[in-house]
């Protein structure tokens, strides 16, 4: 199977069809993933049902696509011809359940129509990823990073940038440092969102037994609580307020910063901590009319 | 806060307290906020500890954080434990934000001796100090590595690194502001912990990144 997929692969992508263009579909068996390292550009993936893989490519008469097979790992890497890295335009369309490994420095990654594991990972760029199961893996330093429509365990870090999730099942972390994490839709019991200079919005499941931890040092935390949840919420913050929408039965106090408060059985753990912001605790149809009013804003602005 | 039980409860919460103790220690927590607080934030920081991914630790920086930290011996994974009093939260918090870069959990392998229990009945603040103290240390090193291969980046990236390191130095000041104010408050130290932690686990991705642009 090996020998056959690396035939397939080498002799479909070289020579390129046209100067500067590479445009070619292969077969590949179950199982297969693909690798993609592109240093400037964009890698855009769209999953479909055919066991092929279509890999069309813009790259100027310079650059190339170099392709290799390693195990059942088909990997396209942007070359240059001439020392200094093109820059590549990648559109790759794969069977939906293929797994995804998208790498790149100056390179916005989109994914569309994916349900396999994915990891993407860029220095200056956005990734937006819709779709994907199992190990979901999003890191950028310079760009937002959005994932929708996703179950699994799933891990997804900003520096600069906002972070969010929507639609996403399974066990989550989002992090950033100078921006937002919002987390919509979500339906998990392990959710731990972060970031040191922004808000954090959670409109998500509280499942018994679950744990939920949100934190920022200065923005506020804007956080659903369903009627019936079963929560023991620990909330701290040392210079900001304590904002319930509904009544909220004090347990304890520590110190001058921290309060516990349990809603029903107290099954769920949930600890909400800003250091300078607000703590908003909201029931969800407050929280989604939130969101709905910044999606509303956000096209208006665009 | 600071009670008889203060440097007590992390026996207790690791179950080795004789019956009596105990007993005692338990009709205390029943009128002490602080002291059922504290318990909370130990096991926080055992949870943490003990979820922690023992990845190797690089090489090349390890033996000068080993040294920093004073970790001179290794330890068996299973046989770690993580047993801390109150006024060890920092210290222990602070080592695991080493310890999640891997190596440090080295140094939580043995229980605090009763010595090193009586080394922290000092001043708060003098705790603090030293506790954060060491982990300025591992992020000075890490700090002196992306100085010298941030080349390898670009401009802008660099640019946006030094943004979000100079966002994270804004609240790593302002959480030891709040903390001289009020040494033995486990929220602001697990705080400034989690702070530091966030930008020494930056420092590595950042590292990791300069490292492998060849």
């Amino acid at each position: 199977m090996l020998t056959i997929l690396t035939a397939a692969v080498l002799a479909s992508l070289a020579p390129p069809p046209l100067q500067g263009e590479t445009d070619t579909t292969f077969a590949v068996p179950a199982g297969a993933s693909l690798s993609v390292n592109n240093f400037g550009g964009s890698i855009v993936v769209h999953g479909w049902t055919q066991n092929r893989v279509r890999v069309h490519a813009e790259h100027g008469s310079r650059g190339s696509i170099e392709a290799s097979v390693v195990g059942s790992t088909v990997s396209l890497r942007a070359s240059s011809r001439h020392g200094a890295p093109s820059v590549v335009d990648f559109e790759i369309t794969v069977p939906q359940d293929m797994a995804l490994t998208l790498s790149g420095t100056y390179t916005e990654i989109t994914v569309d129509g994916a349900r396999g594991p994915i990891s993407a990972e860029t220095v200056d760029g956005s990734i937006d990823v819709r779709g994907g199961s199992g190990i979901i893996t999003l890191h950028s330093i310079q760009g937002s990073v959005t994932l929708a429509d996703a179950t699994g365990r799933i891990e997804v870090n900003s520096v600069n940038e906002n972070v969010e999730l929507s639609n996403v099942s399974g066990q989550i972390k989002a992090e950033t440092t100078n921006g937002d994490v919002t987390l919509a839709g979500i339906k998990s019991a392990s959710v731990e969102a972060t970031t040191i200079n922004g808000d954090v919005l959670y409109e998500g499941t509280i499942t018994d037994g679950g744990t939920y931890v949100f934190n920022s040092h200065n923005g506020d935390m804007i956080v659903s609580v369903p009627e019936g949840a079963n929560v023991t919420l620990s909330v701290a913050t040392a210079n900001g307020d304590i904002d319930p929408s509904f009544p909220l039965p004090l347990t304890a106090t520590a110190g001058k910063h921290r309060y516990t408060f349990k809603l029903g059985s107290g099954s769920a753990r949930m600890e909400i901590e800003s250091f300078q912001g607000d703590i908003k605790l909201r029931r969800p149809a407050e929280i989604r009319e939130r969101i709905q009013h910044k999606k509303d804003r956000h096209n208006q602005e665009n | 806060m600071n009670d008889q039980w203060t440097d007590r409860l992390s026996e207790y919460v690791d179950g080795e307290l004789a019956a009596g103790e105990r007993t005692a220690l338990e009709a205390h927590l029943g009128s002490c906020a602080d002291c059922r607080a504290t318990i909370e934030d130990l096991r926080k920081v055992v949870a943490r500890a003990k979820a922690i991914d023992d990845r190797a630790p690089k090489a090349d920086l390890w033996p000068g954080v080993a040294k920093r930290i004073g970790a001179g011996k290794v330890f068996d994974i299973r046989s770690r434990r993580f047993s801390f009093s109150m006024p060890q939260l920092i210290a222990a918090s602070i080592a695991l934000i080493v310890l999640s870069g891997g190596g440090a959990w080295l140094a939580l392998g043995s229980r605090p001796t009763q010595g090193s229990a009586v080394g922290f009945r000092a001043d708060p603040r003098v705790r603090l100090a030293m506790s954060t103290g060491r982990t300025d240390a591992a992020i000075a090193d890490l700090q002196e590595v992306f100085e010298r291969n941030k080349s390898r980046l670009d401009t802008s990236t660099v640019r946006v690194v030094r943004q979000a390191f100079t966002t994270i130095d804004r609240a790593i000041a302002e959480a030891r502001t709040a903390l001289e104010a009020d040494p033995g408050n486990a929220y602001l130290n697990l705080h400034l912990a989690d702070t530091m932690r966030r930008k020494l686990e930056l420092l590595r991705r950042v590292n990791a990144i300069a490292a492998a642009q060849s």
